[in-house]
C-alpha cells in the first residue's frame, strides 16, 4: 500500500479586520488586537446590537489586473486579494505556472449576499424593473472561485464548497485530495465571506450577537460577533515544494469531516468528536502530540461548552495539556472565511512556534475548563496543530497541520 | 488507505417535471416530452409569458415516512425526495443508515435562494425582529444538505458543491474521489434546484432565457441555431456511489460504474474570450482518469441548453476530445435547465440509455447549428454502448466531465 503524497502549505494570504497580508495579520493576532468596531456597511439602528468585524477601508483595485472591481461582489474581491497575497507569499508568479495545473477551492457561508440584498431592496422599493443582469451574474456563490481563476488565469479544478462556517476547512481538505490525486500541482484553497445584513439579521434574531465584545469560553460570554474576511493557503505536494526550494509553513497532515444529522443550528458534540478522531487517525497523530487547537470558539453559550466537552472526549487524558484558543475573540466570526483564516493560524503557529490568545477572557466557566491561552500570546513549539470548525447543518470539520520534515 | 478503489453505482433517484422515477423520466425523454408551461409555484407576473418545467403538484409526503416536513423549504423537499428515491433504490434502509455511516454531497447553484430572499424581505418590510428564525437556518447555502442529513440520518461527510449548472456533475466527481481514496465507503451524490421567483426573474434579466410568449414554448432547444436561451426546470437527482467492496459485501445490485472524472475551468469565460478548449482538456483528463481511450466512449450526455454560443463551445470541446462519430444527447430540451440538478439528471439519462439501448433525441431540434459537427439528432435512436461521457460547461467557465459505464 503506497502512502499518499504529502501536501504542504507554501503561501498564506489573509484579508482581515486586523491586518491585510500574513505579516501584519500574524503580528496583530499575537498582540491580541481586536478588529471589532461599530458597523458601517448598513444601518443597524433597528437592531439591538451595533458591532461587527468589518474590514474597513479595503480597496480591491490594487489586486485586480484583468477584472474590474465592479464586475464582482465583495466576497470575490476579498478572495482575489487573499489569493494574490498568498501567491506572492509563496513566491509563485501566476504567469510562471501551467494554467491547467493550478486549481481554486473556496469555502463560503453566504456567497455574495449583497447581490440578493440589492435585489430585495429593489423588489421592496417598488423598483423591480431596476433588477438587472448583475443578480444572476454575480450572486451565485460559485462565482467567487470563478473570479479568482479568471483574474489569475488558472484553468485547473475549480469550485466553491458552501458548507457554512466549516467551509474553509472543507475547501482545504478537497484541495489536498486534488493534489494527492494528481488533479493539480498547486491549489489555492481558502474561504471568503463579506459582512452581510442577512447574516446580521439572522444572528440577531437568534439572540446570538454579543453586545460589546466577543468572549469565547468566558463564563460571562454573551455571544458571537459577525465579521468578514478571506484567507487563502497555497498548497503543493511536498516534493514539488522541495524541488523549487519553497519555504514551507507546515504540512497539511490530515482531516476528518462528519455530520451530526440531528439539528440545523444546535451542535451535538458527537459529530465533532468523530471529526477530531478521524482527523488524528488520518494524520497518524495521537492526542498527546497535538500542542494547539484553533477552536471554533464562537463565544455563544452553547458552542463553547459543547466544543470543550467534545475536545475532552476526543483527547481524553491529553486534553488538559493542549492549548485551545479562539481568534474569533479578535476577528469576530468571519463565517465561511473563519476556518480558512484559522487554518492559516495553525500553519503559522507550527512554523513560528507561537499561539494567538483568546482575548477578553476574564472569568473561568466550570463548563469550559481547558487552557484557552487567555489574553496573552504564548511562545512555545507547536509540532502539531488542529483546526476545528462547526457549522449550521450539523457539519463538523477538523484539519491537522504539523511541522514538515525536510 | 488504498489510493484507488473501484466505485460502483448502486442506486439512482430523480424527480423532475418529467416524473418521479428513473424509468418513467427516461421514457418521457425518449418520447421527446417537453413539459413546459406557465409557472404555478411563483407569481404568474414574475416574467409574463415565461414558461418553465416545474414538478407539478409536488407532494413530498407521498415519498417519505411520516414526519415533520415543515422545516424544509422547496429546495430541501425536492432534495430529500431525490435522496429518498436513490437510497431506496440502493437498498440503504433507515436501519442500516443508523448503524453504518453514509455521507451526502449536494450540488446546487442557488440553493434556497427564495428562502434567503424572503427572510431578508420580511426583515425589510416589518423590521429585523420579525425575520423568521426558521428561515434563517435554511438561509445557509448548505441547508438542503443539512436538512436531508437530518431526515435521512446521514452522518458521514456532508458537503455542498457550487459550480453553477455544473454543480451536480462536480458533486459526483467529488464523491468519486472520496470513495476511491477510502475517505467514504458510501456517498449519496447529485444535485437539486427549484424554480423560484428569484431564479426566473434573475435569469430573465440576465437575458439567459428563451424569449417568453408563444416562442417560449419552442425555446430552450440545445444545439439549435435559432435559439435565444434556456428554459428553466427544476428537480433533484441523486446516485448512490459505493466502494465496490462495500457493495459486494452487502450483496447490492450494481447499476453501473464511475471509472473517472475531471474538473476544470475556462479562465476566458468571464472576460468574453471563452472557448471550448478548457472543456476539451477536462474531458481528456476524465478519460485518462478512467483509463479509457477517446475511441472507447459510445455516447455523450451534454449540458447544452439553448444558448447558441455556449452550446457551440460545448460541441467544439466534445469534437476536439472525441471526434464527430459519437452520438450526443442533450436532455435539457426535455427537462429544462435544472441547474444544480442537471449534471446528475444527465448522468442518470446516460446510464438508462446504455441499459435500454436507446439514446433520447433532442426534442424540438429543427434547425441544427450548421457550425456544429458532433452527431446530434432530434429523434431518439438505438444505442449500443457500455461507456458514456457526461459533460457540463457553464457561462461562468466551470467545466466538468464524468465517465460512467454499465
Amino acid at each position: 500500500m503506497e502512502p499518499r503524497p504529502r501536501v504542504v502549505v507554501t503561501g498564506i494570504g489573509v484579508v482581515t479586520s486586523i491586518g491585510i497580508g500574513v505579516g501584519p495579520f500574524w503580528q496583530a493576532l499575537l498582540a491580541g488586537t481586536c478588529g471589532i468596531s461599530p458597523v458601517e456597511s448598513f444601518d443597524t439602528s433597528r437592531y439591538a446590537q451595533h458591532i461587527g468585524g468589518e474590514v474597513k477601508g479595503f480597496d480591491p483595485a490594487p489586486f485586480l489586473r484583468r477584472l474590474r472591481p465592479e464586475s464582482m461582489g465583495r466576497a470575490g474581491q476579498l478572495a482575489i486579494a487573499a489569493s494574490r497575497l498568498a501567491l506572492e507569499d509563496a513566491g509563485v508568479a501566476p504567469a510562471s505556472v501551467e494554467p491547467a495545473a493550478v486549481g481554486v477551492s473556496f469555502g463560503t457561508t453566504s456567497g455574495e449576499p449583497a447581490l440578493i440584498e440589492r435585489f430585495d431592496d429593489q423588489e421592496i422599493g417598488g423598483a423591480r424593473d431596476a433588477i438587472g443582469a448583475e443578480f444572476i451574474e454575480r450572486y451565485p456563490c460559485h462565482t467567487i472561485a470563478a473570479h479568482v481563476a479568471a483574474e489569475l488565469g488558472f484553468a485547473g479544478p475549480n469550485f466553491v464548497i458552501p458548507t457554512a462556517c466549516a467551509a474553509g476547512n472543507y475547501a482545504i481538505a478537497w484541495a489536498a485530495d486534488a493534489l494527492c490525486a494528481g488533479g493539480a500541482d498547486v491549489m489555492l484553497a481558502g474561504g471568503s465571506d463579506c459582512f452581510s445584513r442577512i447574516t446580521y439579521t439572522g444572528f440577531a434574531r437568534l439572540g446570538a450577537i454579543a453586545p460589546e465584545r466577543c468572549q469565547p469560553f468566558d463564563k460571562n460570554r454573551r455571544g458571537m460577533v459577525p465579521g468578514e474576511g478571506a484567507a487563502v493557503l497555497v498548497l503543493e505536494r511536498a516534493d514539488r515544494a522541495a524541488a523549487r526550494g519553497a519555504r514551507v509553513y507546515a504540512e497539511m497532515a490530515g482531516y476528518g469531516l462528519t455530520c451530526d444529522a440531528n439539528h440545523m443550528t444546535a451542535p451535538q458534540g458527537d459529530g465533532a468528536v468523530r471529526a477530531m478522531r478521524l482527523a488524528m487517525q488520518d494524520a497518524g497523530i495521537t492526542p498527546e502530540q497535538v500542542a494547539y487547537i484553533s477552536a471554533h470558539g464562537t463565544g455563544t453559550a452553547v458552542n463553547d461548552s459543547v466544543e470543550t466537552a467534545a475536545v475532552k472526549q476526543a483527547f481524553g487524558a491529553a486534553a488538559p495539556n493542549v492549548a485551545v484558543s479562539s481568534i474569533k475573540s479578535m476577528l469576530g466570526h468571519t463565517m465561511g472565511a473563519a476556518s480558512a483564516i484559522e487554518a492559516a493560524v495553525c500553519a503559522l503557529a507550527v512554523h513560528d512556534g507561537a499561539m494567538p490568545p483568546t482575548i477578553n477572557y476574564e472569568t473561568p466557566d466550570p463548563r469550559c475548563d481547558l487552557d484557552y491561552v487567555p489574553n496573552e500570546a504564548r511562545r512555545q513549539p507547536v509540532p502539531v496543530a488542529m483546526n476545528n470548525a462547526y457549522a449550521f447543518g450539523g457539519n463538523n470539520a477538523s484539519v491537522i497541520f504539523k511541522a514538515s520534515r525536510p | 488507505m488504498s489510493t484507488s478503489r473501484p466505485v460502483v453505482i448502486t442506486g439512482m433517484g430523480a424527480i423532475c417535471a418529467l416524473g418521479d422515477r428513473g424509468d418513467l423520466i427516461f421514457a418521457a425523454l425518449c418520447d421527446g416530452v417537453r413539459p413546459f408551461g406557465p409557472p404555478t409555484t411563483i407569481p404568474a407576473d414574475t416574467v409574463p409569458g415565461q414558461v418553465v418545467a416545474e414538478v407539478r403538484e409536488f407532494a413530498p409526503e407521498r415519498y417519505l415516512r411520516p414526519g415533520n416536513i415543515r422545516p424544509l423549504d422547496r429546495t430541501g423537499r425536492l432534495a430529500v425526495v431525490g435522496v429518498e428515491l436513490a437510497l431506496a433504490d440502493a437498498g440503504w434502509t433507515l436501519e442500516r443508515r443508523e448503524s453504518e455511516v453514509v455521507g451526502l454531497v449536494v450540488g446546487t447553484m442557488l440553493s434556497g435562494v427564495h428562502t434567503i430572499g424572503e427572510f431578508d424581505r420580511r426583515a425589510l418590510r416589518a423590521g429585523p425582529e420579525y425575520a423568521s428564525a426558521l428561515d434563517f437556518s435554511n438561509s445557509v447555502l448548505n441547508a438542503p444538505a443539512g436538512q436531508v442529513a437530518i431526515w435521512q440520518r446521514l452522518r458521514g461527510i456532508n458537503s455542498t458543491i457550487a459550480a453553477g449548472a455544473a454543480s451536480g456533475l462536480q458533486a459526483l466527481g467529488y464523491a468519486l474521489q472520496l470513495v476511491r481514496t477510502g475517505r467514504a465507503d458510501v456517498l449519496v451524490a447529485g444535485g437539486v434546484e427549484d424554480v423560484s421567483f428569484e431564479s426566473v426573474l434573475g435569469f430573465a434579466r440576465a437575458n439567459r432565457l428563451a424569449a417568453p410568449g408563444d416562442g417560449g414554448l419552442r425555446g430552450g432547444v440545445p444545439f439549435d441555431a435559432t435559439q435565444t436561451g434556456a428554459l428553466l426546470g427544476e428537480g433533484a437527482a441523486f446516485l448512490v456511489l459505493e466502494a465496490e467492496e462495500t457493495a459486494a459485501a452487502r450483496g447490492a445490485r450494481t447499476i453501473g460504474r464511475v471509472p473517472g472524472a475531471a474538473n476544470g475551468y475556462d479562465p476566458g469565460a468571464l472576460t468574453g474570450t471563452g472557448g471550448g478548449e478548457a472543456l476539451a482538456a477536462t474531458i481528456a483528463r476524465a478519460l485518462r482518469d478512467a483509463g479509457i481511450p477517446a475511441g472507447g466512449i459510445g455516447a455523450v450526455s451534454a449540458s447544452a441548453h439553448g444558448n447558441p454560443d455556449l452550446d457551440r463551445r460545448e460541441a467544439a470541446a466534445i469534437e476536439a476530445a472525441l471526434g464527430t462519430a459519437v452520438p450526443v444527447t442533450a436532455i435539457k430540451a426535455m427537462t429544462g435547465e435544472t441547474l444544480g440538478a442537471s449534471g446528475a439528471l444527465q448522468t442518470i439519462a446516460a446510464l438508462e440509455a446504455m441499459r435500454s439501448g436507446r439514446l433520447p433525441g433532442i426534442a424540438g431540434l429543427a434547425a441544427p447549428d450548421s457550425s456544429i459537427r458532433i452527431d446530434i439528432s432530434a429523434a431518439t435512436r438505438p444505442l449500443d454502448a457500455t461507456r458514456a461521457l457526461v459533460t457540463a460547461l457553464t457561462p461562468e467557465g466551470n467545466c466538468a466531465a464524468l465517465v460512467v459505464t454499465v
